[in-house]
C-alpha cells in the first residue's frame, strides 16, 4: 500500500546540515498498525509528511497503491489526500473560526462528492464522547478536547490510511486508551491503515509493527 | 450542513470582526469619495451640456459692460437687468452666418411690492420668433400665448397650471410649466409674452404698488441660432465688429470655460482620490500579508485534509472579495447620502447649473463603483493569495507553529 524507497530529507539550520530521514525504506500493508518511535528531532515527523506528500523528498521514491507521489499534479496529490488519508497531528489543528461540528467536517469541503455527513460527523464527535460540544468554537474546549475533535475529523472521509502524529500526546491515560481503542476497532472493523508516530514505547507497543527513527535512520523492531 | 470555502472565509470574518470592519471601511472611503466625485463630474458634465442644449442659442447678445451679469444670470440663475435698443436685432439679422434671432427682456420683481413672488426675473420673449421657450413646455400648449398668461420654470412650485400670478398690478394666468433645465435661469424665471410684458409695464403706473420705467423700444438680449456653416464664435466677432456697443457671449465658451474650471479642480479631488485608492490597496495588501502569515499553519492543515492550491487562492480571494463589496456597499451608501444631504450646498458651491444623472447613468456609477471595491480588495489580495497558495504545506504548518 505504501512503500519508501531509499528516501532522504535533510535541513539546513544555520550551517548544520541535519538529516531528517537517511535512506529510508519501508513497506506498510493495507490494514497495517504501525508505529515509529524515537526521540523529538530524529526525523519521525517529517517521515510521516513525506508519506502523506505534504513534503517531498530530497532523494527517493513514495508510492501509494503502486501511485509514485511526486510524479502526479498538484491537485491529484490533494484529491489523494483528501479520500485516501487524513492526518492527526501533534499540535492543535483545529480551526479557531469554526465550530467543533464543522472542523469535524472541514475535509469534506474539498471533496468532490458533496455528501452530507452531518450524522457521520456526530456518530465521529460521540465515539470521541465529545458530541455535547458539537456547536461550541476550540477556544472553548480543553486541549484533549480538542485533540479529540481532531481524531474524529481525521475520519470524516472515511480514509484507508490515518498518519498520525503523538495522537495522544497530551491525554490522560484513561482518554489515551479510549483513543487506542477506537484506532483498534477501526483498523479491524474497517481496515483502516495506521501509521503511528510516538515517542511513548507503551502506545508503541500496542501497534502491529514498530519501527524507530534515529537521526534520520529508520530501523524495525 | 454543508461546509464550504465560503463558509470558512465568511467565519473567518465574523470572528475577526474588527479587523474585517477596519478593511471594509478603508474600500469604503475609497468608494465613497470616488462615486461622489464622479457622479457630481457626471453631473456637471450633463448639466454643462443640458444647459447649451436647452438654452437653444449659440450666441446671447448683450449691452457692452453687461457679459458679466448675463453670464451670471445664464450660469447661476442670478436675477439681473439690463437693456439696449431693440433695432439691435434688425441689425444683427443681417449679420452673415445668423440664422435666427429671438429678443428677451429681463424684468425683476420685488416681493410685497408690485408682485406675488420674490425677487426673481421675469422674462419677456416674442412668441413669434421664439425658439428657447415654448418647445420645452411640459405640455404643449397648441395655440398661441395671449399678452396675459405666463409660463413658469419648474422650481417655482408656489404656482402651478391654472393659478394666476400678479406682476406689477397685471394678472398673467399661468398655462404652461417648462421642463426642469437645471439651469436656474430658467427654472426660476417666470416666461411672459412680450405683449404682456409692455402691458404690466404700462399698467405698473397705475396699479402697482411700484412703478417700472422702461421704454418701449428697449430690449435686454438678443438670442442668435447661427447657420451650420458657421462657427458661432466667428459670428460673434462679426457681431461686434458690425454693432458697437454690445458684447455676443458664445454659449459654448461660457460652458466650456466654466467647465474647464471646474474639471481642473474636480479633477484635482479626483486625483488625490485615485492616491487614496492606491494607498487603500497597499495598505489592504499588507493586512492580507499579515493574514496569510499569521494562518500560514491554518493554510497547511487545509492543504493537508485535501484543500487545492486554488482553493487557498479562493479562500483568500473570497475573503478579500466580501470585504470589499461590504465596503464598496457602504461607500455607495455614504457617498449618495453625501450628496443627498449636501445638494443644495454643491449645488451653490459649484455655482451652476446642477443636475443629477439619470437613472441609467446613475446605475452604472453604482455599478462601476462596485466594480472598482471589487478590484480593489482583488488587486489588494492577490500577491498574499499567490504566495498562500504556493507555501508548501508542511513548510507552512511548520513555520506557522
Amino acid at each position: 500500500m505504501i512503500e519508501l524507497t531509499e528516501i532522504s530529507k535533510h535541513y539546513i539550520i544555520g550551517k548544520e546540515k541535519l538529516k531528517a530521514a537517511d535512506n529510508v525504506n519501508l513497506k506498510v500493508e493495507k490494514g497495517d498498525f504501525l508505529s515509529i518511535v524515537g526521540h523529538s528531532g530524529s526525523g519521525k515527523t517529517t517521515l510521516l509528511s513525506i508519506v502523506g506528500a505534504l513534503t517531498k523528498p530530497d532523494i527517493g521514491t513514495v508510492k501509494i497503491n503502486g501511485t509514485n507521489l511526486w510524479s502526479i499534479s498538484d491537485n491529484e496529490l490533494s484529491e489523494l489526500r483528501n479520500k485516501l488519508m487524513n492526518f492527526i497531528f501533534q499540535f492543535s489543528s483545529l480551526i479557531p473560526t469554526l465550530t467543533v461540528l464543522e472542523n469535524v467536517l472541514l475535509p469534506t469541503a474539498f471533496s468532490k462528492e458533496r455528501i452530507n455527513r452531518n450524522d457521520y460527523a456526530m456518530a465521529l464527535l460521540d465515539m470521541v464522547r465529545i458530541q455535547d460540544k458539537a456547536n461550541m468554537y476550540p477556544s472553548q474546549l480543553s486541549g484533549g478536547q480538542q485533540r479529540r475533535v481532531a481524531i474524529a475529523r481525521a475520519f470524516i472521509n472515511e480514509p484507508a490510511i490515518v498518519l498520525a502524529d503523538e495522537p495522544t500526546g497530551d491525554l490522560d491515560e484513561e482518554t489515551e486508551a479510549e483513543i487506542m481503542t477506537l484506532f483498534r476497532k477501526m483498523n479491524e472493523d474497517k481496515g483502516v491503515t495506521f501509521l503511528l508516530v510516538t515517542h511513548s514505547s507503551e502506545i508503541a507497543k500496542q501497534c502491529k509493527k514498530i519501527y524507530r527513527m534515529t537521526h534520520g535512520i529508520l530501523k524495525p523492531l | 450542513m454543508n461546509i464550504s470555502i465560503n463558509t470558512i472565509a465568511q467565519n473567518n470574518l465574523r470572528r475577526k470582526i474588527f479587523r474585517s470592519i477596519a478593511i471594509a471601511g478603508a474600500v469604503m472611503v475609497v468608494s465613497a469619495t470616488l462615486f461622489s466625485i464622479t457622479t457630481v463630474m457626471d453631473s456637471v458634465e450633463l448639466s454643462l451640456k443640458r444647459s447649451i442644449q436647452r438654452l437653444g442659442a449659440d450666441i446671447m447678445v448683450v449691452p457692452k459692460g453687461s457679459e458679466v451679469k448675463a453670464k451670471a444670470s445664464l450660469l447661476s440663475g442670478e436675477p439681473t437687468e439690463f437693456y439696449m435698443d431693440n433695432t439691435i436685432e434688425d441689425r444683427i439679422k443681417k449679420i452673415k452666418g445668423v440664422k435666427q434671432t429671438a429678443v428677451q427682456l429681463y424684468l425683476l420683481t420685488s416681493k410685497y411690492r408690485c408682485c406675488d413672488v420674490g425677487e426673481m426675473l421675469m422674462i419677456g420673449f416674442d412668441p413669434k420668433n421664439d425658439f428657447t421657450i415654448m418647445p420645452w413646455l411640459t405640455e404643449s400648449l397648441k395655440r398661441d400665448i395671449k399678452d396675459d398668461e405666463a409660463i413658469m420654470g419648474r422650481a417655482i412650485t408656489a404656482f402651478q397650471v391654472g393659478s394666476s400670478v400678479t406682476a406689477y398690478g397685471r394678472v398673467f394666468k399661468i398655462v404652461g410649466m417648462i421642463e426642469q433645465t437645471g439651469m436656474k435661469f430658467i427654472d426660476t424665471s417666470m416666461f411672459l409674452p412680450m405683449d404682456g410684458v409692455r402691458k404690466a409695464i404700462e399698467e405698473s403706473k397705475n396699479k402697482g404698488n411700484k412703478t417700472v420705467n422702461i421704454p418701449e423700444n428697449k430690449i435686454s438680449t438678443v438670442l442668435v441660432q447661427v447657420t451650420p456653416d458657421m462657427p458661432p464664435s466667428r459670428v460673434a466677432i462679426f457681431i461686434e465688429y458690425d454693432i458697437p456697443g454690445v458684447t455676443a457671449i458664445v454659449s459654448e465658451e461660457v460652458i466650456s470655460t466654466v467647465r474647464k474650471q471646474l474639471f481642473i479642480l474636480l479633477k484635482s479631488v479626483l486625483s488625490i482620490s485615485v492616491l487614496l485608492w492606491v494607498m487603500a490597496i497597499f495598505l489592504i495588501g499588507l493586512v492580507f500579508s499579515m493574514i496569510v502569515n499569521e494562518r500560514r499553519r491554518e493554510i497547511g492543515l487545509l492543504r493537508a485534509m485535501g484543500a487545492k492550491k486554488k482553493d487557498i487562492f479562493q479562500l483568500i480571494m473570497t475573503e478579500a472579495s466580501i470585504l470589499s463589496v461590504i465596503g464598496g456597499l457602504a461607500g455607495i451608501v455614504l457617498g449618495g447620502s453625501f450628496l443627498f444631504f449636501f445638494k443644495d450646498f454643491i449645488r451653490s458651491s459649484l455655482n451652476i447649473p446642477y443636475l443629477w444623472p439619470e437613472m441609467l447613468q446613475f446605475a452604472l456609477l453604482i455599478y462601476l463603483t462596485l466594480l472598482l471595491s471589487l478590484l480593489t480588495g482583488a488587486i489588494a489580495a492577490f500577491y498574499p493569495a499567490v504566495r498562500s497558495m504556493k507555501m508548501e504545506p508542511y513548510a507552512a504548518i511548520r513555520k506557522g507553529e
